[in-house]
């Protein structure tokens, strides 16, 4: 089965953890993830400036290394994303700012990439709260 | 069609639970994570309306949450990440009350 799974909290977050655990764990049961895509403070996950307390999971790094391990699509909201200042390189380039944290794997791209998302996949699960 | 309801704030800070609880259809299940596994803690108002709901074998909590927070899953199926994956292709939609 496709999973499409949206993510709406920040990686510091307890739901952005679960989301994670949920993504590797539908992998582990021969599922498919056709999409990840973060939006509202779920961008916060792709930038490359998160660091975490030393004796906290760095869920940040643990979805960046989980992406780029599955090869997977991971869309970051850009309107989301460019008011929380996560910018990739193209981003700070047109607006004039003095540094991207936008690296790959992911992609800023817009919300249209979610409704697409949800119509190809045959699960949507979406992650926020506490 | 049969929705799988995810709540994961706690019943003590706001009424999603009870407007969920509202909304829940006969056939529908609903997973308690990260805070709102607080809505089992005994002898609570938000358990008594779960009580009062009859959902023997639709209602399920994060194994992990309810270890984090010493919470005794009771009326509550307690499930594990693999779990919860079958458990949303049970179903024909998942709602987050996000």
């Amino acid at each position: 089965m496709k999973f499409a799974i949206a993510v709406f909290s920040p990686p510091h977050a307890p739901s952005s953890r679960r989301a994670l655990r949920f993504a590797e764990a539908a992998l582990a049961g021969g599922h498919e993830i056709s999409r990840l895509f973060f939006y509202q403070d779920g961008v916060h996950s792709a930038s490359a400036n998160v660091v975490a307390p030393q004796d906290e999971l760095d869920v940040a790094a643990r979805w960046r290394a989980f992406i780029s391990e599955q090869g997977l699509d991971a869309v970051v909201c850009i309107a989301a994303a460019l008011r929380r200042g996560v910018l990739d390189d193209e981003e700070s380039r047109r607006y004039q700012r003095p540094a991207a944290n936008l690296p790959a794997p992911w992609a800023l791209s817009g919300l249209g990439q979610l409704h697409e998302a949800a119509q190809l996949a045959d699960r949507l699960v979406c992650f926020g709260g506490d | 069609m049969t929705t799988l309801h995810v709540i994961a704030h706690s019943p003590f800070a706001d009424n999603r639970l009870a407007s969920c609880l509202r909304l829940l259809g006969i056939e529908d299940a609903l997973l308690l994570c990260g805070d709102a596994v607080y809505a089992l803690r005994p002898g609570s108002e938000p358990l008594r309306d779960l009580q009062a709901m009859n959902l023997e074998g639709r209602l399920f909590a994060l194994k992990e949450d309810l270890q984090a927070r010493a919470i005794d899953g009771g009326l509550a199926k307690a499930v594990d990440y693999p779990a919860f994956v079958e458990l949303s292709l049970h179903h024909d939609k998942v709602n987050s009350w996000l």
